[in-house]
Order: C-alpha cells, then structure tokens, then sequence
C-alpha cells in the first residue's frame, strides 16, 4: 500500500512539473440552451420542409449543447455534447435508436505542428455550409434547404497549412456523412480553400466528393460572409451537389444570400432569401422552392430572443394549407429563446 | 461570531475594491492605462533594449512594432478577454490597444489606448473565433440590454492590461542574462 501511495504521489508530482514547463490553456466549457413557440399559419406542422422547428403551436425544446476544449501545448481536444430534439432525434446521427439519445457535435483531438500547419482527426461539425447545428452559429432560428440537405457533420482526417491571415488550404479524408463509424469504409476527400481578399470579407471553396447522401456524390460549396461597415453585413451560400447515379433523387443546387443590419447595439435585423431545387432523377421529376425569412436577434447579456416570420413557395404543392388540401405555399412564426454561456 | 462578520466584511470590501478599478481618459476622452516608473539603476539604452525585446521576442504572437527611435517604442498588440464561469473560463473576445513606450534617463513612461473590443463566437468546431472585424471603442456607452455585459468586459479589460502592465515593469526591471547564468549553475555532489 505504501509504494502504491508512494508511486501515485510520485506520478502525480511528476505530471505537475511537466505541466510547469508546458504552456496549458485553462479548461474551456461553453455551450448554449434554446427553446422556441412556433405557430404554423395553415395549422401544419408537416408544413416544416427543413430542419428543427417542427412542432406546431407548442413551447418546445431546442436542446442543451455542452462544449469542452482543452490545449496543452501544441495539441488540443474539444468535445461537444448536445441533448434534447434538435440534439438528438432530429440531428443525425442519434448515439442510439429511438432518437431517445443525445448527438456528438464534436469529437476530435488537434495537433499544431508549427504556427502554419496543424491536423486534426476526429468527428467535427462539417466544413461544408454556411448554417450549423448549434442556434448559437447561426442567425435564423429557421435552418435553410441547403443546411437541411447537405451533411452536418464528418468524421476524418485533415490537414490545414495557413500560408498567410489571408489564404489557408484545408485537404482531408473522411467517412461518409453523419457518421460515428464509416460504412463504406474512408470514401471520401474534401478540401477547403479560405480567402480573406478584404479586411472583413472571408469566403470559403468547399468539396467533398465520395461517400455521401444517395450513395457517392460530389458536394461543391461557396460559403461566404462580408462585414461591409460595422452595421451591415452580408452572407452568400451557394452550393450543388450532384449524385453519381443519376437515377437516385437527392441532387441539388441552390442559392442563399443573407443581408444583417444592426439597428441598434443589442437589436439586429437579418432577411435570408433562398432557391433551392431538387434535381430530377429517373421518374422523379425536379422541384424548386424558394423561402423569404425574416429575423431579428434581440440580444441581453448570454440570452439571444430571435422572433421570425418565414414564407416558403413551391409550384408543386408540397405544404399544406388549412383545411389540409396541397398547396404551393407555407408559412409559419416563431419565438426563440437562445442562451449561449 | 465577530470573526465571521469581520470576514464577510473583509471579502465584501475586496469585493468592492475590485469593482471599482476603472481605466483613466485621455486628453481626447479615450480610455487609458498610463504608468510612469522611476527607474535609477537602469540605463535608458538598456530600458529602450529590453523593451523592445518585450515587444519582439516575449509578446511576439500577440504585439506587432510600429515604429522605434532612441527613446521611444511603439506597437500594436491584441489581449484576449476571458469569461469566467466558477472555476471554468473561456474567451469572451479580444481587445486590441496600442502601446507606447518612451524613457528617459533614470525613468520611463508607458501606456495602452485606442482599445477596440471584438466580441469572440464559438464556430462550427467549437472554437472561439473574432463575430466581426470592426471593433467597439472601449469608450462607448452601452444600452441598456447590453449594459451588464458591457461592464463585466471593462472589468476584464482593465485586470488584463493591469497585468500586461505588471509583467512589462518586471521584464524590465530583470537583468535576464545574469538569471540565465543564475539558472544554468550546477551542483556538484563530490563536496559537501
């Protein structure tokens, strides 16, 4: 028992003088809680064609999300847990089935092997896209078509070189989307060029091309926002992806421009206005909707209020109108409550 | 009983003291941290020297040069504002300043001004990243809703640049040659 104290205190001791020489961030813990009211206008709650903000006349739950990062001298992990619907049955993929579960947002451990070159392996939130799973990242409480259909997250293994504050290069391989564990193996590459032309103005060139949605696909993604003056700022996602079969339904291409004005220090007005069209494939003919949603972010402290009035139209009748029967437009309310700490 | 009151005293007035740290204004109504030092027993060549060192070498990834002459050195550097929570913290944004440096025989003077807060998001790989590019003046009177908020950044503000203002005395107050060699020494076991 002695040496076994003995040994422990030994250990315990030696680790604190390899963390004295070791430069150590402190442990970081963040995460955010929401919660929203939406009211559907035709009383559907299938007229929701995107993700989260399903329910239909009823306070409900977002989800509690749990962040922890660490860096110990030149690596690092973060680990990022979330719970409740928008965390779990509704983020893909739920730990266990039943979607009774939670959602691993991130997982991954990193490595700067100097200034300019760093890896990373692990599961992360997806480089693809300008909308994230989190409330707290995105504007909209709503999530966009492209959001909706493109992949939420990607296990793998990527490299990034920052040649300058203005251009750094992302190249990687990953499992198929969404997953904990590959199920066709690790099928696919992706990289992602950012440049920073403007101060203020960042643009990101996105692709991922193998395993993914219908089978293998390739996936090319414009993601780009510009803080034109302080009070003004502008956000562009465009992005196509296109299925190899071309028989399977689930290719796509769309459009969404995001313009933010800040009315005031704690008050911010932001319109997101979207085309996206579903590519036809065999008998499967195309279809396109476009979506005008209207927000404000209402800030106090860590708490975020986002009211929201949101219009989609589609030519083929997808929603649903009061007394059930199709109909080319939907529409819907909401009241967010985000709390980010 | 007593000891208790007189505890709960003693931490409410630490408390209120720490509250009540605020950053001077300037000429032009901007916020400053100015120090002047006495400094008898080191040289102004030597001053100017280690100061540029503290700005080149010691805060490298955080200060950037702007400009030095015989007596004075000029940056421009950011400090990253952390938000605590109990015993956890993480960054909340960062401040960017610039810092000007000037001797004279036997002392020297020193500030930080222009300070832009940049509020810090977490992104999509739960990294805390700049929300924007363009600054908020330290300076500015907050609404109401963010007025909370806004206090709790000065605060951390002000103990941050305190302490920048602390390590910058000290680094120039120590001869770190004579420490290295300090450090260096060896003990030998043969002799008692």
């Amino acid at each position: 028992m002695k040496k076994l104290l003995t040994a422990i205190f030994t250990m315990a001791s030696t680790t604190c003088a390899l963390a004295q020489e070791v430069a150590s961030s402190p442990l970081e813990i963040s995460g955010s809680v929401d919660t929203y009211f939406k009211y559907d206008f035709a009383k559907n709650p299938l007229n929701a064609k995107t993700s989260f903000v399903t329910d239909h006349n009823s306070v409900s739950l977002g989800m509690i999300d749990i962040a922890l990062k660490k860096k110990t001298g030149k690596a690092s992990f973060v680990g990022e847990l979330s719970f409740g619907p928008r965390g779990q049955s509704q983020s893909i993929p739920d730990a266990a089935a039943g979607g009774s579960s939670f959602n691993i947002q991130n997982l991954y451990v990193n490595y700067d092997f100097t200034d300019e070159f760093s890896m990373t392996a692990g599961y992360m939130g997806t480089f693809i896209g300008y909308e994230v799973i989190s409330p707290v990242g995105n504007f909209n409480y709503s999530t966009s078509y492209l959001f909706t259909n493109g992949p939420f997250q990607n296990a793998g293994i990527k490299a990034t070189y920052k040649f300058s504050d203005k251009v750094s290069l992302m190249a990687g391989v990953f499992n198929d989307w969404n997953v904990y564990s590959a199920t066709r193996g690790v099928s696919a590459v992706g990289g992602q060029l950012m440049v920073a032309p403007v101060e203020g103005w960042t643009a990101y060139i996105n692709a991922l091309s193998g395993a993914g949605f219908g089978g293998y696909g390739t996936i090319v993604d414009l993601t780009t926002s510009y803080q034109i003056t302080e009070k003004f700022k502008l956000g562009l996602n465009a992005a196509n992806y296109d299925i190899k079969d071309s028989s399977v339904p689930g290719s796509y291409a769309g459009a969404a421009l995001y313009p933010q004005y800040a009315v005031a220090d704690a008050v911010t007005i932001g319109l997101r206005g979207e085309y996206f069209k579903v590519k036809e494939a065999g008998a499967v003919p195309e279809t396109a909707f476009t979506a005008v949603t209207l927000t404000a972010n209402i800030k106090s402290g860590g708490l975020t209020f986002i009211p929201e009035v949101r219009l989609d139209h589609n030519s083929d009748k997808p929603f649903f109108n009061k007394s059930g029967a199709a109909a080319p437009n939907g529409g819907q309310f909401s009241l967010a409550a985000v709390y980010a700490f | 009983m007593k000891y208790i009151l007189f505890g709960f005293l003693a931490i409410f007035s630490v408390k209120l003291s720490a509250q009540q740290k605020q950053f001077s204004k300037d000429d032009n109504g901007k916020f400053i941290y100015y120090q002047v030092v006495d400094s008898q027993l080191v040289s102004k060549d030597t001053l100017l020297q280690r100061a540029r060192s503290f700005v080149n070498v010691v805060y490298k990834k955080s200060m950037k040069p702007e400009g030095s002459t015989d007596s004075s050195v000029l940056a421009k550097g950011t400090m990253v504002i952390d938000k605590t929570i109990l015993v956890a913290s993480h960054p909340s944004g960062e401040v960017s300043y610039n810092f000007v440096f000037e001797a004279r025989q036997g002392k020297y003077r020193f500030w930080l001004t222009d300070m832009l807060f940049i509020p810090y998001q977490r992104d999509r790989y739960g990294n805390f990243v700049p929300a924007t590019t363009i600054g908020v003046p330290l300076e500015r009177t907050p609404g109401k809703l963010g007025a909370g908020a806004w206090k709790d950044i000065l605060n951390s503000t002000y103990n941050k640049v305190e302490k920048f203002g602390d390590e910058f005395k000290k680094y120039l107050a120590t001869n770190r040659v004579e420490k290295t060699k300090k450090n260096a020494e060896t003990i030998s076991t043969k002799k008692w």
